[in-house]
């Protein structure tokens, strides 16, 4: 992975940020991956990935507004800086190579 | 309406959220707390408010995870501001004055390493037997007589113990026989071979077991199956360090061993088992199969011999009082019915007084000290002994720390008093005294530790233990921190609770006089710590002084310069020759093969005896009957008192020497010329004079006979040298000539009988260890007071001596109280110490009397001990130059 160093699950939160654009804070990304993957989420979990992302600098986070619904507290909205772009790319660029030095032969279950 | 209660409904219980923010770091905290109670909110819209707040907990811990946790840098509230205020404050007390601090530390180190240590010897007694998996299910039996004739109780049975119980009572699932006894045939030791090789080696440790008592005591396998290993006759199961030993690097099973070069009778080996465990109750490294056993004929169905130790697996749930119920059975069915057999007239009595208990294996080690077995063990009242004693020494330890922490309190008085007007409250106060004593604690623990660590090889070869420190043990650290609290606690709170009671405007006005106050307590403690002290070194000395004359006392035989050759059954044919050629050495004065000699581990044998003729009618006495050869008076120094010893007369083959106590026994009027009979008749040919042959720890000297016998594998030779040395490179070679395969191998009388003695030896070398650190630590608590109290009265001893009081009279006054305390302790210590020595000596059937020089030597011992402490200080003051004292404010 060299210098852009990413987990699986790191990365579905990163992209999840990137769909949601100016809408994702803690709870709409936690939805959104698990509309999207059918895969449960919990607030730890999550919130270890994006910090972590946060720190490695693939977000940015700033304050929103605070409603009542979440008891007077602000919400933390995330975007994806384009070092976190290039991460991403970076992934799918490696994947890419990967899926194409497969033979042929390889996924050929017919007559195995 | 307040705006939080609008949304009571849905909002999420408060003392979770309490939770999240006590854990929660504070640049975290408000957006994962708004996640959280937004998740909650919408949780309790679509399904309800109790399933909404389950979630909202599991939640909480699930984000206790690093990324949220609170950073200790970050956290800056003034309450931890305050302790480290405490601890800064109690640090510079430390070092300001250093000597009260190195004598508070010194003294608690010491009893903390010696709380340590016995808690290791503790714990080491208390792990006895504790692993088996099914350890609720073990049994030992026990045979109990409530005769007062002959009360006890014992572990050993007839050979057909086991199969009775496992026929008749079905909730024993095993029952398993082991004969422990060393010189019971191949039992104890033995000269063990290879069958492929010549050198003979001499091994220890051997023993009869049966196959299902090696599945019943779980004993682990290294080779060979335990289901099967002693299934076959004449096989055997040998431990993990002699296979090593004698096959390295095979599997030993299938391999055949000799025993005391009996080639007609090899041995097996069926498997090879873990070594014993050091805290199981047997320890053996052989184990020969009773399988197809037979001693003698018709053995094993005979209920005359009670040889056998028999153990129980029981089914689960088994009450063990109902099977001790049932287990009457066997008396009723079968001794007491042999007991008919053989017409004893108290056959029936048997029923009155006989029972069978199971005891659970757990409880062997410690608590077995009213049974005759054939286990080495401890004893439950010297673990608790020793537990006293540990927690006195730590007592006196904390004793110290609160006399010199309240003696010394004037000098925080001011402080307490500033805290108290800038607005501590008392709680405050505790706390910060409670800190500083944990301080002091902890610094003691570490250093009691590393203390305890040094003693600990001298400590083992006290208490004859292998114990260790477990430092990487999982609980140990924790253990250590609880210990630190207790301590801390125990000794910080009553100076924490008097220091942090002071009045402002009192400290402040300097109306305080200076830490009088509770001297009558300190008085009363520092009396506590003497007390202890004399009562220990009393302890001490009784305890030594009782070893002395148990190893000192006219025994009946001459125990010095006797050397035991062991293992000469191997000489066979040639034991006669050997002895003679022995005895053509000038150094030689006497010697004699036999068994049976008056130390434990040698042979026994117990019969019963009557008057000729008078089987029928009279009830048996006890007595031991032994081998012994002509020679064994006389090398033995055994008094002769009527007849003659054994001669080579064909007639001496139903000759027997009986001692006084059995004369007595038996009523004969006129011994020599006497007949007696046990299983034949006896022609009473001598008397000897009672001699020492048990431990006289609790027997007192039983009636003994000695008959004709020739074998043995034990040769006893009487020496006379001044040489050692020498002899015993002559006596060497002599027997190269003899046995070159094997080594020769000797002990001396004297060394075996003091073995016999061991844990007396131990009990007093522990006792005085102790008595010592308790005078040292007293000692540590008095120095402190004393200087202390020349501190406090420096400016009254100089205008004493500007006003001309001489130097006794600044001494006396400086020590009389000291004085006081001292005689107010010796008072108290004398009955106390008599009582419990008193106690302890009722546990030997030959003691010494309690006298009251014992008390003297100890009293004056500890007199001037503390009298040489106090007398540094008080000599400093009487001579100091009084300008001194005086110069200052």
């Amino acid at each position: 992975m060299g210098k852009y160093s990413i987990g699986e699950f790191e990365e579905v939160v990163l992209l999840a940020v990137a769909i949601l654009f100016e809408n994702a804070y803690g709870i709409s990304i936690k939805k959104e991956i698990e509309n999207r993957l059918d895969r449960k989420v919990s607030v730890g979990a999550m919130r270890t990935a994006l910090n972590r992302l946060e720190d490695k600098g693939y977000l940015e986070s700033e304050f929103g507004e605070a409603t009542a619904i979440r008891g007077g507290k602000r919400k933390r909205f995330f975007k994806v800086t384009p070092y976190g772009k290039m991460a991403l790319e970076k992934v799918m660029e490696t994947r890419k190579q990967l899926w194409e030095a497969i033979p042929a032969i390889a996924f050929d279950f017919k007559f195995v | 309406m307040n705006p939080e209660k609008r949304f009571h409904v849905a909002s999420p219980p408060r003392w979770v959220d309490r939770i999240l923010q006590w854990f929660c770091a504070e640049e975290v905290i408000e957006t994962l707390q708004g996640d959280l109670h937004e998740l909650h909110r919408k949780r309790a819209q679509s399904h309800s408010k109790f399933k909404a707040d389950f979630y909202f907990i599991l939640e909480v811990l699930d984000v206790c995870r690093l990324f949220a946790l609170k950073r200790k840098s970050r956290s800056n509230s003034n309450y931890t501001a305050m302790f480290k205020n405490y601890f800064k404050v109690a640090w510079r007390n430390l070092f300001k004055y250093k000597m009260y601090s190195s004598l508070k530390i010194g003294g608690f180190a010491i009893g903390i390493s010696a709380f340590l240590l016995i808690s290791l010897f503790v714990k080491d007694e208390l792990s006895y037997d504790k692993n088996y998996k099914n350890g609720h299910r073990i049994y030992r039996v026990l045979n109990v007589s409530s005769d007062p004739s002959d009360p006890g109780k014992g572990t050993a049975f007839p050979a057909e113990i086991a199969a009775v119980i496992r026929d008749n009572f079905p909730e024993v699932e095993k029952a398993g026989r082991i004969i422990p006894y060393p010189g019971w045939w191949d039992s104890g030791n033995n000269q063990f071979r290879r069958e492929d090789q010549k050198q003979n080696t001499y091994e220890e440790g051997f023993a009869y077991l049966d196959q299902d008592l090696l599945e019943i005591l779980e004993i682990p396998m290294v080779y060979g199956d335990r289901t099967r290993a002693l299934e076959k006759p004449n096989s055997m199961v040998i431990s993990k360090s002699k296979a090593d030993k004698y096959f390295p690097g095979e599997d030993p099973v299938g391999q055949t061993i000799i025993l005391n070069e009996d080639e007609s009778t090899p041995f097996l080996i069926g498997g090879v088992m873990e070594d014993f465990h050091t805290n199981a109750h047997l320890q053996f490294d052989f184990f020969i199969t009773l399988t197809g056993k037979e001693f003698w004929p018709g053995e094993q169905t005979n209920w005359c011999c009670w040889n056998y130790n028999p153990y129980l697996l029981v089914k689960e749930g088994t009450d063990p009082g109902d099977l001790e119920d049932k287990l009457l059975l066997i008396r009723d069915n079968f001794i007491v019915k042999y007991a008919l057999e053989q017409g004893d007239k108290r056959a029936e009595e048997t029923k009155q007084y006989f029972s069978l208990e199971l005891q659970p294996v757990s409880d062997i080690h410690l608590k077995s000290a009213d049974i005759h077995d054939a286990v080495t063990r401890g004893d439950i009242r010297i673990v608790w002994l020793f537990v006293a004693i540990a927690g006195f020494v730590l007592l006196l330890g904390c004793i110290n720390f609160i006399n010199l922490s309240t003696a010394k309190s004037a000098n925080r008085a001011k402080e307490v008093g500033l805290r108290k007007v800038v607005g501590s409250r008392r709680w405050h106060l505790v706390q910060q005294f409670l800190s500083e004593s944990m301080m002091f604690s902890a610094i003691s623990v570490i250093i009691g530790l590393l203390l305890a660590w040094i003693m600990l090889p001298f400590f083992n070869l006290l208490s004859g233990k292998i114990l260790f420190i477990p430092w990487m043990a999982y609980w140990f650290a924790p253990l250590i921190l609880i210990f630190i609290m207790f301590i801390g606690l125990l000794a910080g709170l009553y100076p924490s609770l008097y220091l942090s009671a002071f009045r402002p405007i009192d400290v402040l006005k300097g109306s305080l006089s200076q830490g009088s106050k509770s001297s009558k307590l300190r008085a009363a403690m520092v009396i506590f710590q003497f007390t202890t002290s004399i009562v220990l070194i009393v302890g001490a000395f009784m305890v030594h002084r009782q070893m002395d004359f148990i190893l000192n006392k006219k025994l009946g035989f001459d125990k010095e310069q006797v050397l035991m050759i062991q293992g000469t059954n191997t000489l066979g044919d040639k034991l006669p020759v050997f002895k003679d050629e022995l005895l053509t050495l000038s150094q030689v004065q006497n010697a004699s093969v036999s068994d049976y000699l008056p130390v434990t581990g040698t042979k026994r044998d117990g019969n019963s005896f009557w008057k000729d003729g008078r089987s029928k009618m009279d009830e048996g006495i006890n007595a031991q009957r032994w081998y012994v050869d002509g020679d064994y008076i006389d090398t033995m120094g055994i008094k002769l008192l009527e007849g003659r010893g054994f001669s080579d007369m064909a007639s001496d083959s139903s000759a027997i020497i009986i001692n006084q106590t059995m004369v007595k026994k038996l009523k004969l009027e006129n011994p020599v010329g006497a007949k007696i009979m046990n299983w034949q008749t006896w022609n009473v040919i001598g008397v000897i004079e009672d001699f020492h042959f048990q431990s006289m720890k609790k027997e007192e000297i039983g009636a003994l006979s000695l008959v004709r016998g020739n074998f043995g594998s034990v040769l006893s030779v009487k020496l006379r040298t001044i040489d050692m040395v020498g002899t015993m490179q002559s006596v060497n070679s002599v027997w190269e000539e003899f046995m070159p395969n094997q080594h020769i191998r000797y002990t001396f009388l004297d060394d075996n009988f003091t073995q016999m003695y061991g844990d007396v030896k131990r009990t007093a070398n522990v006792f005085t260890a102790f008595s010592v650190l308790a005078i040292i630590v007293a000692s540590l608590g008095l120095f402190g007071l004393s200087a202390f109290m020349v501190e406090q009265r420096g400016k009254e001893i100089s205008i004493r001596k500007v006003l001309g009081a001489s130097f006794q009279v600044i001494f006396q006054i400086l020590t009389l109280n000291f004085l006081k305390m001292i005689v107010i302790s010796l008072v108290i210590a004398v009955p106390l110490g008599y009582l419990i020595m008193e106690e302890w000596l009722a546990g030997f059937k030959y003691r010494i009397p309690i006298g009251w020089e014992v008390f003297a030597i100890a009293g004056i011992m500890v007199l001037f001990i503390a009298m040489a402490t106090v007398s540094y200080e008080s000599i400093r003051a009487a001579v100091v130059n009084p300008t001194k004292g005086l110069r200052s404010d």
